[in-house]
């Protein structure tokens, strides 16, 4: 039944995109995410050549600088011994496979997705705890933040923190980008906490404090694990959206999955097969990530 | 000074209020307990009982009065309550086990995080309690595969791994199906045999007539009759009690 839906979903999809005359061109992408093409090792400045083809080495004697340019590695040489060379001409060619622009914004993505994460996770723990705590000035130090940043656009907040904080801080973009991608995601995460710590019955605290348990131990040992494992659902779907609001750092011109994206669509003329290429990469990343959540959540649940 | 050496529970002139005063809920409660005592607690429910058996511990604060257990002034400057309360073994009506933590595991968890003991020492002394309650068999089992009684009897155990002077005990057969309130009842008599000094709110009158030293009964959050466990059930020195007993037996 579901089968049958998702697939005629998808003949739909073929025959409207029939209907626009739009040449699919799939192979195009082929090479933005991993480019098989021979490399072309180019020559920084003019010079004679030296093969060493014993030793596998190419050495060249640039004019005017006393250490050469040394190239080991290659498949084929485009030179021989001897050769006049100037600026930019082809030395060699090597047969290796690189990634491609859109595998390298896939990293920056993860890179930007897993610093967020896990700086997100202990701001939120912190805020979560200042919530509940019996202080009034650390709790609604906690209550102005969330609602403060939960009632503002992220795209504001990181043009905020790029353009006025970044500048008075010195930011690099990239830090920049983490930092607000992790408050906001942080308010989220520490009201989860919050939720699933006051969910747990008051009965464990008191067994905890009636064994002599300070306040922090009984936390750590019997409220925030148990808090923990009921938290992990809507956790996970916190995460899924931290990786998809990742790609709005894009327009601070941080180049992840989203930005490569939309250079490589000026780059090869074929917008529909990039952007679904970028969509499938993300959809590869947030079911990695709920899969993962799944597996801790089952391990989880020994003691139910 | 006698009175701290002979006396391991000194309270005097407690009061207490809920509601921010609306609710009177102990009303100068006066009494003390002499180690190896056995004390029982009854009373209709909101009386009162309950709480005062929770400011034992400070699970409930005072508003005013004081409590001396074990010669430590609860309310004084520099009382580390936490020390205090490893002293202070307490059983709930609703267990409260660790549900993330196996039985031997609820019971072992006190004394490795709090008292710091050595991990050889503290698993041989939790299995001994194992054993004791009951429960060799049972010591990898979740709270969650485990029945009420079995699950009491756990608490139990892990209260008594801090190895403390003072056992409470807040009604702790009242959730229990009436087949396994005979269990929970077995462990608490041996206990009391002992000489562990209890302080025990409950319902069951079989157990305050035959194990305890003192019956008290509490109506309105203030303590009416303190007395032997023969003169409470068979000439109830107050009209109050009279009913209660007519009520319930």
């Amino acid at each position: 039944m579901f089968i049958g839906i998702v697939f005629s979903l998808g003949y739909s999809v073929y025959l409207a995109s029939q209907k626009i005359e739009y040449n699919w061109r799939w192979e195009r992408v082929v090479p933005y995410i991993i480019n098989t093409d021979d490399q072309e090792i180019t020559a920084p400045g003019d010079g004679t050549v030296e093969v060493d083809e014993l030793n596998h080495k190419l050495t060249l004697m640039i004019e005017g600088e006393s250490t050469p340019f040394i190239v080991a590695d290659y498949t084929e040489l485009q030179v021989s011994d001897g050769d006049l060379i100037f600026e930019g001409d082809t030395l060699a060619t090597l047969e290796q496979w690189q990634i491609g622009p859109l595998i390298e914004g896939l990293i920056v993505t993860i890179e930007i997705s897993v610093y967020s994460l896990i700086i997100a996770l202990v701001l939120g723990l912190v805020i979560g705890l200042m919530r509940i705590s019996a202080n009034p000035a650390l709790r609604n130090m906690a209550i102005l933040y969330i609602e403060v940043i939960r009632g503002t656009p992220l795209l504001v907040q990181i043009f905020i923190m790029y353009f006025f904080i970044g500048t008075v801080m010195d930011l690099e973009r990239f830090t920049a980008g983490v930092i607000a991608l992790s408050v906001f995601t942080g308010a989220y995460v520490a009201e989860i906490i919050r939720s699933g710590i006051q969910s747990i019955p008051v009965g464990q605290m008191e067994a905890a404090r009636s064994l002599g348990m300070s306040y922090p131990k009984a936390m750590v040992y019997i409220i925030l694990p148990q808090a923990f494992k009921r938290t992990l659902p809507p956790m996970a779907g916190q995460f899924i959206n931290l990786i998809k609001d990742s790609s709005l750092v894009s327009v601070i011109s941080i180049t992840d999955l989203t930005k490569a994206g939309r250079e490589v669509v000026s780059g090869s003329f074929a917008p529909f097969e990039v952007w679904f290429t970028v969509a499938l990469l993300y959809l590869v990343l947030t079911s990695a990530l709920s899969w993962a959540i799944q597996r801790l959540e089952k391990r989880l649940s020994a003691s139910d | 000074m006698t009175d701290t050496a002979d006396n391991i529970i000194i309270a005097t002139d407690v009061e207490k209020y809920y509601n921010n005063g609306a609710l009177h809920a102990l009303k100068t409660v006066n009494t003390r307990v002499k180690r190896g005592e056995v004390v029982v607690i009854v009373g209709p429910s909101g009386s009162g009982k309950s709480t005062f058996l929770r400011t034992l511990n400070q699970l409930e604060t005072i508003e005013s009065g004081t409590i001396v257990i074990d010669g430590m002034d609860m309310y004084a400057r520099g009382t580390n309550i936490n020390k205090l309360r490893e002293n202070v073994g307490m059983v709930f009506q609703s267990f409260n086990l660790f549900p993330h933590k196996t039985a031997l595991e609820n019971v072992m968890l006190a004394p490795l995080k709090v008292a710091k003991r050595q991990l050889a020492e503290v698993t041989e002394h939790a299995r001994e309690l194992m054993y004791k309650v009951g429960l060799a068999d049972r010591m990898d089992n979740y709270p969650s595969q485990l029945s009420g009684g079995q699950m009491q009897r756990v608490a139990i155990a892990r209260a008594l791994a801090m190895r403390p002077d003072i056992m409470l005990f807040d009604e702790p057969t009242s959730a229990l199906d009436p087949e396994m309130v005979g269990e929970v009842l077995d462990v608490m008599k041996s206990l009391a045999a002992e000489g562990m000094t209890m302080v025990v709110v409950t319902h069951e009158m079989g157990f305050a007539r035959e194990v305890a030293d003192r019956v008290l009964f509490m109506e309105e959050g203030a303590l009416l009759v303190d007395a032997s466990p023969d003169v409470f059930f068979d000439s109830p020195p107050h009209p109050r009690l009279k009913q209660f007993l007519s009520k319930i037996l």
